[in-house]
């Protein structure tokens, strides 16, 4: 396609979201990165006043609860292990103390950029016990798999992760009630295929699955909108470039092969039942909750914070208290200020005030 | 590599060995009339307004794709007195090096400085030399002081900026930070990506023969131009306004970006200046650079204007505006 077709096309879809004249409604964008773009973009300013868009609980950051933080510093605190993790969960507050924290008083923490940097962390330090911190959805869970599979053929012994890994198909149904339509995270589809989207739309949950530049997103509100008039649950694959129908076998098969569902707690959502991965295959070894009989934790996080009601879209980063104020990508308190992709961190660093 | 071709710490004890290395490195490629085994250098200057300043370069890994740490000491201090309008005249330097640096490598990076200094018109007339014990520097470090001469007339600063005035940036901006990011190798991404690292002298003499009424010139060094630009608003009390799509980023830039989840605003540049101008001379500056030999990619990126003073307003590829997001301090370590 040329240049200026695809421009066409663009215009076209940009005509359609901003002479849209039907009935109001909430596109629950779930992906972290869509969040991220759709504000540095700047979508939000030319969408029609009844077209609301909610930023959803799809950072890993964000829907990470206290209580693993807070297993996360008990390991390297009280069995002296070294924490791989990504950068971002660092400054997550625990109900203590976030990472940085540990680090400060003596634990081991360690940034690394991927699962398999961990691993081979643990192999070049056989001295040291190895834990990763699992976080992360259908996309980033394979390579945590990998990671395992690479100690498994390496015989790395001083290597176990901790997981939080999620997976999104409970989580749209116990956020139906959020949203009327949902901007499907492509990146999660490009590993799950698109089964579960279009079974979701014979139970009346509507999405698009959407990519990442401001043509792909233009075009995935724009179908949104066209189709939410006509009346019907829909769902439509606006991502085909990257998202086939039956996603990457190879990824599903490695994670099946390791993890196995089991229930979960998302920050601001609550416990789902079925919608988190646990380790399957030699959790004495490999499930750093097993190897080191990590404790129960009550965790809790600061009671001023409003992070789970914007996960659920039921207010915005800006009705909190303490948005912008006590809670700011310096100091932030909820896990949406933390990371990049949060809705708070979004808001604060892009918003014209 | 045997014990002879790397740095001892007899090289930085003063005695019989400092001087084989001075003659070996340092004299060998910094020669010129000015630098005398005196305690210090003797300069004639004559009368008017002088910029001076020092800079202290502490960049892993100490070579790379485009540069190395001496090249990079040279144009950093060239680069700042240009900013100020100066032609760069005098530049003195002060390496610490860590005990078991290879010989070679100081070779390079004591060539690289000398090809570059000469580029930019500038004599290094005193230096001095220590070395550390193994650990307590990591590789390199070089300190570099310049004075160069304002012409008459030329007053820039950062709190010249006026509403109206076009903002210009001379190049492609993000190589510097993406290339040095890559050079680690932390991040298993591999991308043709060279630093831009230059000596801009040139340009900015380039410039200042067009006109004397430039208002502001600020390198954008580990910051990016992003830092820069709120530096401005901030000293000048005013508003910038940016056009995202307007900014000169390459592809692969965009690509490693686009991967680790960076701004290319807020990524290091070691060869790219800020140039802040009255409209009706924007043009006659932009095709000067565009002439220049490390200038051919400038463009006008965005205006200077009266509304939420402090802060840079960006007008996305899709025409809305967002604020972009101020600098956070977070920037990657030992950058330059």
């Amino acid at each position: 396609m040329s240049g200026k077709e695809n421009g066409k096309k663009e215009n076209k879809a940009r005509e359609i979201i901003e002479n849209y004249d039907g009935p109001g409604l909430r596109i629950m964008e779930v992906c972290g990165t869509h969040t991220h773009e759709i504000f540095r973009l700047g979508i939000r300013q030319i969408l029609p006043p009844q077209v609301e868009l909610i930023s959803g609980p799809g950072c890993p950051v964000c829907v990470t609860p206290a209580d693993f933080i807070d297993e996360a510093v008990w390991l390297a605190l009280e069995k002296g292990v070294t924490v791989c993790t990504f950068g971002d969960l660092v400054r997550v507050p625990g109900s203590k103390m976030s990472l940085a924290g540990a680090r400060a008083e003596g634990g081991k923490v360690q940034i690394v950029y991927s699962p398999l940097d961990a691993c081979q962390y643990a192999a070049d330090h056989p001295e040291e016990e190895v834990v990763f911190l699992s976080v992360g959805f259908e996309t980033t869970t394979p390579a945590a798999c990998l990671s395992l599979q690479e100690a498994d053929r390496q015989g790395i012994t001083n290597y176990s992760v901790l997981t939080a890994n999620k997976t999104m198909p409970r989580a749209y149904e116990a956020l139906r009630g959020s949203a009327d339509v949902f901007l499907y995270p492509g990146h999660v589809n490009a590993i799950t295929g698109t089964a579960l989207c279009k079974s979701l739309a014979e139970e009346g949950i509507s999405g698009v699955v959407a990519g990442f530049t401001a043509k792909e997103l233009l075009a995935a509100l724009a179908i949104a909108l066209k189709k939410y008039q006509e009346g019907k649950p829909f769902f439509v694959n606006a991502y085909p470039r990257v998202v086939s129908e039956e996603g990457s076998p190879g990824a599903m098969k490695l994670v099946d092969e390791w993890m196995e569902a089991c229930d979960s707690e998302w920050r601001g959502l609550g416990l789902i039942p079925g919608s988190g991965l646990k380790i399957k295959k030699d959790p004495e070894r490999y499930d750093a909750r097993v190897r080191y009989g990590v404790p129960k934790m009550e965790g809790r996080s600061n009671p001023a914070c409003r992070c789970g009601e914007v996960l659920q879209g039921k207010c915005l980063p800006t009705d909190c208290p303490i948005f912008g104020k006590a809670c700011n990508p310096l100091h932030p308190v909820g896990a949406c200020m933390v990371s990049g992709e949060g809705a708070c961190s979004a808001y604060y660093q892009y918003a014209l005030r | 590599m045997e014990e002879k071709g790397r740095v001892t710490l007899a090289h930085g004890a003063g005695g019989k060995q400092t001087s084989e290395l001075i003659d070996r490195v340092f004299k060998e490629y910094f020669a010129n009339p000015d630098l005398t085994g005196d305690d210090a250098a003797v300069l004639g200057l004559a009368g008017g307004r002088y910029a001076f300043s020092t800079d202290g370069f502490i960049v892993s890994p100490a070579s790379f794709p485009g540069g190395n740490i001496g090249k990079l000491s040279i144009c950093g201090t060239v680069n700042d007195l240009a900013c100020m309008g100066a032609k760069p005249l005098y530049i003195t330097c002060a390496f610490v090096i860590e005990e078991g640096f290879p010989m070679e490598e100081l070779e390079q990076i004591a060539a690289s400085m000398a090809v570059t200094a000469k580029e930019a018109g500038v004599r290094i007339v005193a230096g001095d030399t220590k070395v550390a014990g193994k650990g307590q520097v990591d590789g390199v470090f070089i300190t570099t002081s310049g004075i160069g001469l304002i012409p008459e007339g030329v007053e820039t600063s950062g709190s010249k900026a006026v509403p109206g005035d076009l903002v210009l940036v001379t190049g492609d901006i993000g190589r510097h930070g993406c290339t040095i990011l890559l050079a680690r190798e932390d991040f298993g991404i591999e991308a043709d990506v060279t630093s831009d690292c230059a000596p801009l002298a040139g340009a900015v003499k380039a410039m200042l023969d067009v006109t004397d009424q430039i208002h502001v010139i600020r390198d954008a060094t580990r910051g990016g131009v992003g830092t820069v630009l709120y530096e401005i608003a901030e000293q000048s009390e005013v508003g910038v306004s940016l056009d995202a799509e307007a900014v000169p980023v390459r592809e692969d830039v965009k690509g490693v970006c686009g991967m680790l989840g960076l701004e290319p605003l807020y990524l290091a540049c070691e060869g790219r200046l800020v140039v802040i101008v009255p409209e009706e001379h924007a043009q006659a500056v932009l095709a000067a650079l565009r002439e220049g030999k490390y200038t051919g990619s400038a463009a006008v990126i965005g205006r200077i204007t009266d509304e939420m003073p402090g802060r840079v307003i960006m007008t996305t590829e899709i025409g809305a505006k967002t604020l972009l997001p101020p600098p956070r301090g977070e920037l990657l370590p030992r950058i330059c």
